[in-house]
């Protein structure tokens, strides 16, 4: 227990009180759409309904300063604002109504808030005398999302709204970033303010005070038991996007020539033609990567949870290293492994201070042990994967020509499943910021959405979705919100007509009985032309490449259906319950 | 098993009681008792919550995570040997005519209980003290037979010298890992 002063400094300095005044007098629901506006807020993703009619009626005067897109599912609306939000770095906004809006809303906020993704969800709620009544699409949504939201609150009075939505914005873009849900009762929205609408930002809470800087004392105890390292290993997470701190981590690999890998989340942060770049962790994963994570003597971990599917048996996880944990949420130190050196902080500010402590150094035995095992990986693996001699086209092939045909620069969006898996895999991400999938809570449908939220984050970018047959079917209603938009989102199904990820599992620890896997599609092109999208199928290798520059050349939104192997296995894998370095290549 | 004392200082808002039993449900952690009331600062609330739990780093990790709750000002957990604690039960007696008369002198001098309440045919009889304090009495007077017995739960202060004003200074609040 003691003073954080610098914590407090960083607080008072960096954001000093700022108010927005006016005279005007406004109901609660254009204090919401004013509210939305002082934060800076240019886009909603939404879908009206009873509870929330009032503030659909505010937003028909603000149009020109605010956009509202409708999606075609609450859903839709919150992995769009998730896909806005992880590329554009800017809080994600939903607003939608009570009951059955907001537990279609569930899912993408359990997934943001496992992934870290800054939402304010705004949330219609019946009358206050009408709470807890079973009132007409009535829920108890506070209840509901208290464990998957960063924050929540039910606003009852008009007056309540600017300073609510203040700290709403607040929490969810500072520290570990997270969803926020704003629950408003209806009589809130219609009600007159009983004082002009000033707007005041928020920058401290009582409680809640997130650590940007970390402590010296916890940097130079990191910085020492790195210098001390003799086959040191740097693994990366989200955390790395999140603080932007993609340089900084580039100077400190490159000083200190320690070779690093990335989590599924942190994919892009390095470039991957990068000689210490090594690869990404994890379940499927490098070779190289996972083995020697049960080799190197220091691990150093910046912005990741060490999740389950990073770890595998924790028990038998990197158990020779020290570890170094560099993370902005304290809660997460020791939470899965124990750290050493624990480091509490934003990655930027943290690789800034660590980086003039660490020696210059050179590790090329140890590279060498990480390239000697790429090139079984290789051997075994990718080469086989791209040059296929099956008749059907492998998912490798399709992701590796897309990643020459788009320089690797292209934002890719991956849905959850053996096509999220080989993308990770065979896309050569060139560029930061490129990579946004469903990570924690394995969302499947969250990519088309996502993939049209990220487009609408930056137009400027191409954004191609890669999703499964299985997961289109989920959300694929999301082709109307793309079609009514007419941005230019391309997506591509990569078809085997089975729920892979679960078929592989089934064939490799369930004796092949294929349990309710094998699925049977509709025509995926008539249904986008029934939306106004163009698209079409492939299906032999030889026409994979025209039909990929179809689909980039195009300025319209466009879905590729691709027909691929049935039965393909995503290898390396690392068995449920195995530790990492049991993964197998086979 | 060990017990664990699990104070929280939070700010005084609706359904908090609702964010903090989530951390311990998640977990599978039952609560032994638990207790919620103002502190000597004006709507700051004090959560006293016991459990039984083997690994402390569970607890470690429960500290913190519920220290993550946006309303929540700082936690402390404490071993039994950290803190002075106490709760208090109340025991509903029937003394109806001619059953075996209650000897108060020893439930005063020996047990240190008092009536608080006579009612016709039946006395309250209150208890202050630890969990086995309590538990000793209920032995002595279980045979006089008992038609209500409650516990309030244990409330606890640390032992260290500090203040609550050295946690949350009324200035600056200060962050606590």
């Amino acid at each position: 227990m003691e003073r954080n002063e610098a914590n407090i400094l960083t607080l008072d300095g960096m954001e000093p009180e700022v108010r927005i005044e006016t005279n005007a007098l406004m109901n609660g629901s254009h204090a919401v759409i004013r509210s939305l506006i002082a934060e800076g807020v240019d886009t909603i993703f939404g879908y009206p309904g009873g509870a929330i009619m009032p503030v659909y009626d505010a937003i028909y005067d603000y149009q020109d300063q605010i956009s509202h897109i409708l999606v075609r599912h609450e859903q839709g609306a919150g992995h769009a604002a998730e896909g806005f939000a992880r590329l554009s770095g800017k809080v994600g906004v939903c607003l939608v109504t009570s009951g059955p809006g907001a537990t279609n809303l569930v899912t993408a906020v359990a997934d943001a808030i496992i992934d870290s993704t800054p939402l304010v969800c705004v949330v219609g709620q019946v009358s206050k005398h009408l709470l807890g009544t079973d009132a007409f699409q009535e829920t108890d949504v506070i209840g509901v999302t208290m464990p998957i939201t960063k924050w929540n609150y039910q606003i009852t009075s008009a007056d309540e709204v600017p300073e609510i939505m203040a700290k709403a914005f607040y929490i969810a873009k500072s520290g570990r970033p997270g969803p926020v849900l704003i629950d408003i009762t209806k009589n809130a929205q219609t009600e007159m303010m009983s004082k002009p609408f000033n707007y005041t930002f928020c920058h401290k809470l009582l409680g809640y005070h997130p650590r940007l800087i970390p402590k010296v004392d916890q940097i130079q105890k990191a910085a020492d038991v790195i210098n001390q390292a003799k086959k040191p290993f740097l693994v990366f997470g989200h955390g790395i996007k999140i603080a932007g701190a993609e340089k900084e981590l580039l100077e400190l690999i490159e000083k200190t020539g320690i070779p690093c890998a990335s989590t599924l989340l942190g994919l892009s942060s390095v470039p991957v033609n990068h000689p210490l770049y090594a690869g990404w962790l994890g379940m499927h994963g490098n070779y190289s990567t996972n083995r020697l994570t049960n080799e190197c003597d220091v691990l150093i971990g910046i912005g990741l949870r060490f999740d389950d599917r990073v770890t595998g048996d924790v028990t038998r996880y990197a158990k020779q290293a020290k570890v170094v944990h560099i993370e902005i949420d304290p809660a997460e130190i020791d939470k899965v492994v124990k750290a050493e050196a624990p480091v509490v902080g934003d990655a930027k500010e943290a690789l800034k201070m660590l980086i003039p402590l660490l020696n210059v150094s050179a590790h090329d035995e140890w590279i060498a042990q990480f390239k000697a095992l790429d090139a079984e990986e290789e051997a075994c693996i990718t080469v086989p994967e791209l040059a296929p001699t099956t008749e059907k086209i492998k998912m490798a092939e399709v992701i590796r020509m897309l990643s020459d045909k788009t320089k690797g620069e292209a934002v890719i969006v991956a849905d959850v499943g053996q096509h999220q898996m080989v993308t990770a895999r065979y896309y050569e991400f060139k560029r930061n910021n490129s990579f946004i999938t469903s990570g924690g809570l394995g969302t499947m449908g969250y990519a088309l959405p996502a993939a049209f939220g990220a487009k609408v984050g930056d137009p400027s970018r191409e954004v191609v979705a890669i999703i499964g047959d299985g997961c289109f079917q989920m959300t694929l209603q999301e082709l109307g919100t793309i079609a009514q938009s007419g941005l230019p989102v391309k997506a591509i199904i990569l078809n085997n007509n089975f729920l892979g990820m679960v078929r592989q599992w089934q064939q490799l620890f369930f004796e092949k009985r294929y349990s309710f896997v094998e699925l049977q599609n509709p025509d995926f092109i008539t249904i986008a032309k029934g939306f106004g999208i163009a698209g079409h199928t492939c299906a032999h290798r030889d026409n994979l490449s025209d039909s990929l520059d179809a689909m980039l050349s195009s300025d319209k939104p466009y879905l590729l259906e691709v027909l691929v192997e049935k039965e393909e296995n995503v290898f390396p894998m690392v068995p449920s319950g195995a530790c990492v370095s049991e993964i197998r290549l086979k | 098993m060990t017990t664990y004392t699990i104070c929280v200082f939070t700010e005084n808002s609706i359904g908090l009681l609702n964010k903090i039993t989530i951390v311990f449900t998640r977990r599978r952690v039952n609560i032994e008792s638990l207790t919620v009331s103002e502190t000597e600062r004006k709507g700051i609330s004090r959560f006293t919550i016991v459990i039984k739990e083997e690994s402390r780093e569970k607890v470690e990790k429960m500290v913190r995570q519920i220290r993550k709750i946006v309303e929540v000002l700082a936690v402390f957990g404490y071993l039994n040997d950290e803190i002075a604690f106490n709760e208090i039960a109340l025991f509903k007696v029937p003394t109806p005519a001619g059953a075996k008369r209650l000897d108060i002198e020893t439930i005063n001098k020996i047990y240190k209980a008092w009536v608080v309440y006579w009612g016709l045919d039946y006395v309250v009889i209150e208890k202050t003290g630890s969990e086995e304090d309590i538990f000793d009495f209920f032995n002595y007077i279980k045979p006089h037979g008992i038609l209500e017995f409650v516990r309030s739960g244990r409330v606890a202060v640390s032992k260290s010298a500090k203040s609550l004003g050295d946690y949350l200074p009324e200035a600056e609040w200060e962050y606590y890992l």
